[in-house]
């Protein structure tokens, strides 16, 4: 396991300083190094970007995953095992997020949207728990990527329903008083933009600060090995166990994260769909 | 005092207001839960499902300020 893995290379370096990305120089400095090296974005096996090979990867892993279970439909059998599975999600996005904040006609229209939302990030977030691996979701880029798709959803789904002027007339809630509404209308332009800069920023920062959480518990050996040998090997099994109880919260985080931003989308694309609800 | 000390320093100072703040807002949540499932027990699965929700929203807020922090400290 990468914690493993880890955990040597970090006792091993405390002793003589060396065989690490940072070799020599101040230990302090050297897990700083070893921090930002294991969450920031880096070359991997020649490809350009570590977080962009795993993006591509979780991307492909869950058109796998559905040409999958959609086998298990053939025949008109009942669906057992994976395909039981993403059905289950599917259904349940369809009928408790999608029908329930969209609408009762255009909630099957958004149904794929909102599951691949769904299943990308949740797919994404659990390979980067795998050793040698990473979240491509705690990457700033794929997380403005995955908001700017649901914007665009969001605009679509009103200018094909109203009409450009109608969409951008209902912005603001009819029955104003004519004096508010120079405060409204700028209020409201800036929150269509920040509601899915906050979808970006929480996605992020969930999946970044798990990874942060995690490699900070581990690299406590080497911090506590730099002051004796001892207290490294000690710090061991606390360490240990701390960071394998956050990465179980870690897959119940997954799980979460790719829930609230598939509601959240839903409930703005509802928004938009049907304005003055 | 340079520009670097007192950034750490904020950053430090930063995180901890920020886990009050968070911690606070999802006590009360959580506290609200409780007492709801307490007082009906059959609703206990939707009290549960809104529960998470809001905490996942709470915890966005907390992290804007996180990101806040994070960069104090290593910028």
């Amino acid at each position: 396991m990468n914690a493993l893995l880890l955990l040597g290379s970090a006792v091993q370096a405390a002793e003589p300083p060396a065989g690490h990305p940072a070799a020599g120089g101040e230990g302090a400095h050297d897990i700083a190094g070893t921090l930002m090296h294991h969450v920031l974005d880096q070359p991997f096996y020649g490809l350009p970007s570590k977080h962009l090979a795993f993006f591509v990867f979780a991307a492909l892993l869950v058109i796998l995953m559905a040409r999958l279970a959609l086998r298990s439909y053939a025949a008109g059998r009942v669906p057992r095992g994976l395909g039981a599975f993403v059905d289950g999600i599917v259904v349940f996005i369809r009928d408790e997020v999608a029908e329930k904040n969209i609408g009762h006609g255009d909630g099957a229209k958004f149904t794929p949207l909102l599951c691949s939302f769904f299943f990308f990030i949740l797919v994404a977030a659990l390979l980067g728990l795998t050793p040698f691996a990473a979240t491509s979701t705690g990457n700033i880029a794929v997380t403005m990527a995955l908001a700017t798709v649901s914007f665009l959803a969001q605009q679509w789904a009103g200018i094909s329903k109203h009409g450009v002027v109608h969409h951008f007339a209902a912005i603001v809630p009819p029955g104003l008083p004519a004096w508010l509404l120079p405060v409204m209308i700028p209020v409201e332009i800036v929150s269509m933009f920040t509601k899915p800069f906050a979808l970006m920023i929480r996605l992020f920062a969930n999946m970044l600060a798990g990874h942060m959480v995690i490699t900070t518990l581990l690299l406590l050996v080497p911090l506590m090995a730099q002051v004796s040998t001892v207290f490294g090997l000690s710090m061991i099994p606390v360490s240990l166990g701390l960071s394998l109880f956050i990465m179980a919260l870690e897959i119940l985080v997954a799980f979460i994260q790719a829930y609230i931003f598939t509601l959240l989308s839903a409930i703005f694309i509802g928004m938009y769909a049907h304005p003055a609800h | 005092m340079e520009a670097n000390a007192i950034a750490y320093f904020a950053a430090g100072i930063g995180a901890g207001l920020t886990i009050i703040g968070g911690a606070a807002g999802i006590g009360r949540l959580a506290a609200a839960a409780m007492e709801g499932i307490a007082r009906q027990p059959n609703a206990a699965g939707d009290i549960r499902g809104a529960m998470i929700v809001a905490a996942g929203l709470i915890e966005g807020i907390s992290f804007f300020a996180l990101i806040v922090t994070i960069l104090l400290a290593v910028k």
